[in-house]
């Protein structure tokens, strides 16, 4: 699967809620179903954002078609230079439905989040010390079933 | 280009003020044992007033008040405060900074609230502030009884610092 990186910056550039209305203008066009579906979650997006965790761990964005999409936000120092390299998407993929958004957080608020985003389908979060795992291929249970025969070993 | 610096200067000290005073008064709610759900609830609305009053230069003091909703009357149990100081850096040019320890060793001195507590973000301002979506005109709960301790400042930008104070009740 193609992945695409996008860089925004964040604070001090932009707040954290116009840090979310900045990656909400690259992922769908104003006035249509899926950019209501990402402004209704702008203050969780927002508490995030401004925990720095997406500077940890990129938002990542799986459009029904298409490349899946991957987010960071630049804080600090570099996000002025950030902002000046900033490239919009080719398109835009939450235009479609069928979309969905995986927000990386900490553990210390991976709880609270998750109950905040059950009322919001399509998106989840995850916690940003286990990497990217969004929709990566279940290992299978045969894998996970193998056991070593100490006995057999010893056999001659 | 010196008025550009300047004005990017400001303009970046706001924005870094406004959005980490939210998330040191967040830091706070989590860390005294209250229910977060509500800041996170009018985050934008939060933001935007903090904001907004910064770069006006009208607000004073953004505080976060504690308050016992089972007692009638006088029933604040705590007070967070983050006093704006214009004239911090006289020159204007001061890093942007947090001091997470600050808010940390406030929350450790203050303890815990009981579960139910209530919470509200109130915006001090000076006469003439602009509107802002979302706020609505009130007025302290009163702090009679109480101890006020400033421990320093914990945000810095700009010319600007946000200086922490806490309150509780005297004897304690």
């Amino acid at each position: 699967m193609s992945v695409v990186s996008r860089a925004v910056a964040a604070i001090p550039v932009r707040t954290s809620v116009g840090t979310w209305e900045a990656i909400t203008d690259l992922l769908a066009p104003a006035d249509t179903a899926g950019r209501r579906r990402l402004e209704e979650v702008t203050n969780i997006a927002a508490v995030l954002i401004t925990a720095e965790y997406t500077q940890q761990e990129p938002i990542v964005v799986m459009p029904s078609s298409g490349p899946r999409i991957r987010i960071r936000t630049v804080h600090g120092a570099d996000a002025e230079e950030a902002r000046t390299e900033e490239v919009s998407l080719a398109s835009s993929p939450c235009a479609e439905p069928g979309w969905t958004l995986s927000l990386p957080c900490g553990v210390d608020d991976i709880e609270e989040i998750r109950a905040a985003l059950r009322a919001h389908p399509g998106f989840e979060v995850r916690d940003l010390t286990e990497g990217i795992t969004v929709g990566e291929p279940v290992p299978s249970a045969v894998a996970e079933d193998w056991l070593i025969n100490y006995d057999e070993l010893e056999n001659p | 280009m010196n008025t550009a610096v300047r004005v990017n200067t400001t303009t970046y000290a706001v924005t870094h003020i406004a959005t980490n005073m939210l998330g040191s008064i967040r830091a706070i709610i989590k860390g005294s044992g209250l229910n977060p759900d509500r800041i996170r609830d009018q985050w934008d609305v939060l933001e935007r007033g903090f904001a907004a009053w910064l770069a006006s230069g009208h607000l004073k003091t953004a505080t976060l008040e504690v308050y016992d909703t089972s007692k009638r009357g006088d029933n604040l149990v705590g007070r967070f405060d983050f006093t704006i100081d214009y004239g911090y850096y006289p020159g204007g040019d001061g890093d942007l900074w947090l001091d997470p320890d600050t808010v940390a060793f406030v929350i450790r001195k203050n303890g815990s609230f009981p579960a139910d507590c209530e919470y509200r973000i109130v915006a001090d301002c000076a006469p003439g502030h602009p509107t802002v979506p979302g706020w609505a005109a009130t007025t302290y709960r009163s702090t009679a009884g109480f101890t006020r301790h400033a421990v320093g400042t914990a945000i810095g930008g700009g010319s600007m610092g946000a200086g922490l104070a806490y309150y509780t009740r005297s004897g304690k």
